[in-house]
C-alpha cells in the first residue's frame, strides 16, 4: 500500500530517514513550514527556509523516490515575535505562488495570544487569495479550547470547512473537528499527543472519513515511520483495508489536491525528472 | 531566427496558443504596459502550471548574445515561457538594476524557476554581468539546478573565468554527468584542467573505484 505522510518536517531528518520511509511505503510527504526548534531572528531566514522547501528538500526526497510537497506560513510560535512577523507574512505571497506549495500552513494558535490570532486570520485570508487549502496547528496546552477557537475563526473568516485541515487532534477534539466539516489530522508520536493503539481505536469509533494520520517528525523526539506503524496497528486490529487506504492515502490526496498543485506524476515535486536525465556513478 | 524572444514566443504560440494569448500581458510585459514586479513574479512562478513541462524537442536552436546558436531541445515549455519573461523584463528595467533583478529571481526561485533562469543567461544582453548568479548556481547540490548551468548551456564556456570553469567541469564528472553535455568544452581545455582530471582518475584508482570512461575528454587536446 502506498502511504502519504501529510505532516513531516523533513528538513530536520537525514537521508537514512528518507530511505527507511521509502522502504516502509511512504511515497508522498507534505512538509509544513514551522520553526526550526528555536526562534529565528531575521525575516530573511524565512526567505531561505521557504526557498529550501520549494527546491533543495524536494530534490533530496526525489533521490529516494519520495515526492515532497510543502505548506508555507508564519508558524504560530514565531507569530509572537513582532520584530519579524509582519515581514515574514509580507514574504508569503511571492512564495505561495510557487510549484510544490499545496497549502498554507502551519498556522493556528500556540499560546493563544492576540498576535497569534492576528496572523492566523491574515493567513487564512492569504489562503483564500491564493486558492490554497490550510493546515492548522492546534496547541499542546489548553488544546480543546484552542481547537474550538480555531474552528470559530475559520467560520468567522468564511473559509469553506472542506478547505481546512485541523491537526494534532485527540479523543476530545476529533468529534468537534468532524462536526465542523473540517479534515482532522493526528500526529502519532513516541511519547506525547497520540499513539498507534489510541489512533486505531479512533478510526474504529469514527471511521475513516476526513481522518488523516501523520508523524509530524521534526527535531524533537519523533519517528518518521509513524504513518506506517499506525497502518500496521490498524491492520492488526482488523480494520478494513479500504478504510486504512482512505486514512493513509485517499484523504491526504483529496485534501491537498484542492490546491491544484499536487502533481503525483514522475519526477520530483517541482517537476524535475531527476533519475531520467542523469547517469549516476558510484 | 536570431531574435531569441521572437523565437521563444513563436514556440509557445504554436504549442500552447491559449496559455500564450495573454502571457505577456499577465506579466505586465505587453507593449506599452508599465512593468509591475508583483504581476511579473506571479506569472514567472506559475509558468509550469500554465504551459506544462513538456520538452520543446528536436531541431530548435536559439542564438545567444555571443552570436552562437545552440539547441534548446531539452528545455521544457515552462523554461521557454520563463526565458521569454526574463528577456522581456530585462528590456524594460534600468540596465544597472538588471543583475540584481536576475539574482533576486534566482534566490527566491523554486527549482524549475532557477533552471529556467540559468538556461536563459546566455540570451541576455552583455551576459557577463550575470556571472555572480551563474557561479552561485555551480555551488548548488540540487543536481537539476547544477545541470541547468553546466549542461547544454554555452554560458560557462563563454563567460566563466578559467578556475571556475575547471571546477564546474570536474564537479560535472564528480556528480555523474556525461562530459559531452558541457557545451564548447573544446574551447576551454587547458593544462590545468587536464591535470585536475588526471588527479581525479588517480584518486579513483587509489580508492579502488572505477574511473568514468569519459573523464579523459576533459584533458584531451
Amino acid at each position: 500500500m502506498r502511504l502519504f505522510d501529510p505532516h513531516v518536517h523533513m528538513s530536520s531528518r537525514t537521508t537514512a530517514d528518507y530511505e527507511a520511509m521509502a522502504a516502509a511505503g511512504i511515497a508522498v510527504v507534505v512538509e509544513p513550514a514551522f520553526w526550526l526548534g528555536q526562534p529565528r531572528t531575521h525575516a530573511g531566514s524565512f526567505a531561505d527556509y521557504f526557498a529550501s522547501l520549494v527546491g533543495w528538500e524536494p530534490f533530496r526526497a526525489s533521490q529516494f523516490d519520495v515526492r515532497h510537497f510543502c505548506a508555507l506560513a508564519l508558524n504560530p510560535r514565531e507569530a509572537n515575535d513582532d520584530r519579524i512577523a509582519a515581514d515574514v507574512v509580507a514574504l508569503l505571497p511571492r512564495y505561495l505562488a510557487k510549484d510544490g506549495v499545496v497549502a498554507v500552513g502551519e498556522v493556528g494558535y500556540d499560546e493563544q495570544t492576540p498576535a497569534e490570532e492576528r496572523w492566523f486570520a491574515e493567513q487564512l485570508e492569504l489562503a483564500r487569495r491564493f486558492d490554497l487549502p490550510v493546515l492548522v496547528h492546534t496547541p499542546h496546552r489548553d488544546k480543546k479550547r484552542g481547537t474550538e477557537r480555531s474552528l470559530a475563526l475559520v467560520r468567522e473568516i468564511g473559509l469553506p470547512p472542506q478547505r481546512v485541515l485541523i491537526d494534532h487532534n485527540t479523543e476530545e477534539t476529533l468529534p468537534l473537528v468532524l462536526r465542523a466539516g473540517c479534515w482532522a489530522g493526528h500526529s502519532i508520536y513516541p511519547n506525547s499527543k497520540m499513539d498507534e493503539p489510541r489512533m486505531a481505536a479512533l478510526v474504529q469509533q469514527y471511521g475513516g472519513e476526513r481522518v488523516l494520520i501523520n508523524s509530524a517528525a521534526d527535531w524533537g523526539i519523533s519517528d518518521p515511520l509513524k504513518v506506517a506503524t499506525t497502518v500496521a496497528e490498524m491492520r492488526a486490529r482488523g480494520i478494513a483495508e479500504e478504510v486504512i487506504a482512505t486514512v493513509a492515502w485517499d484523504n491526504p490526496v483529496a485534501f491537498f489536491s484542492q490546491s491544484g498543485r499536487l502533481d503525483l506524476e514522475a519526477g520530483d515535486a517541482t517537476g524535475n525528472a531527476f533519475a531520467g536525465n542523469t547517469v549516476r556513478r558510484g | 531566427m536570431s531574435d531569441p524572444a521572437a523565437a521563444l514566443a513563436a514556440i509557445l504560440r504554436q504549442r500552447r496558443p491559449e496559455a500564450f494569448a495573454t502571457w505577456l500581458a499577465d506579466a505586465s510585459l505587453a507593449a506599452g504596459a508599465s512593468f509591475d514586479r508583483t504581476a511579473f513574479e506571479l506569472a514567472f512562478a506559475g509558468a509550469g502550471r500554465r504551459f506544462g513541462t513538456d520538452t520543446i524537442g528536436g531541431g530548435i536552436t536559439l542564438t545567444g548574445a555571443s552570436g552562437r546558436a545552440w539547441s534548446i531541445a531539452g528545455w521544457g515549455l515552462d523554461d521557454a515561457a520563463r526565458a521569454l519573461l526574463v528577456l522581456g523584463a530585462v528590456a524594460v528595467i534600468p540596465e544597472a538594476a538588471q543583475p540584481g533583478f536576475v539574482d533576486d529571481l534566482y534566490r527566491a526561485g523554486a527549482s524549475r524557476e532557477r533552471r529556467a533562469l540559468l538556461r536563459a543567461l546566455a540570451l541576455l544582453p552583455d551576459p557577463q554581468r550575470f556571472l555572480a548568479t551563474a557561479l552561485d548556481a555551480c555551488r548548488t547540490s540540487t543536481l537539476p539546478v547544477f545541470e541547468a548551468i553546466a549542461c547544454e548551456n554555452p554560458y560557462p564556456a563563454e563567460c566563466f573565468p578559467k578556475p571556475r570553469f575547471n571546477q564546474m567541469a570536474l564537479k560535472a564528472v564528480f556528480t555523474g554527468i556525461a562530459v559531452d553535455r558541457i557545451l564548447l568544452l573544446a574551447t576551454r581545455r587547458s593544462g590545468e584542467l587536464a591535470r585536475m582530471a588526471a588527479d581525479y582518475a588517480a584518486e579513483r584508482r587509489a580508492a579502488g573505484r572505477p574511473v568514468p570512461a569519459d573523464l579523459a575528454l576533459l584533458g584531451a587536446p
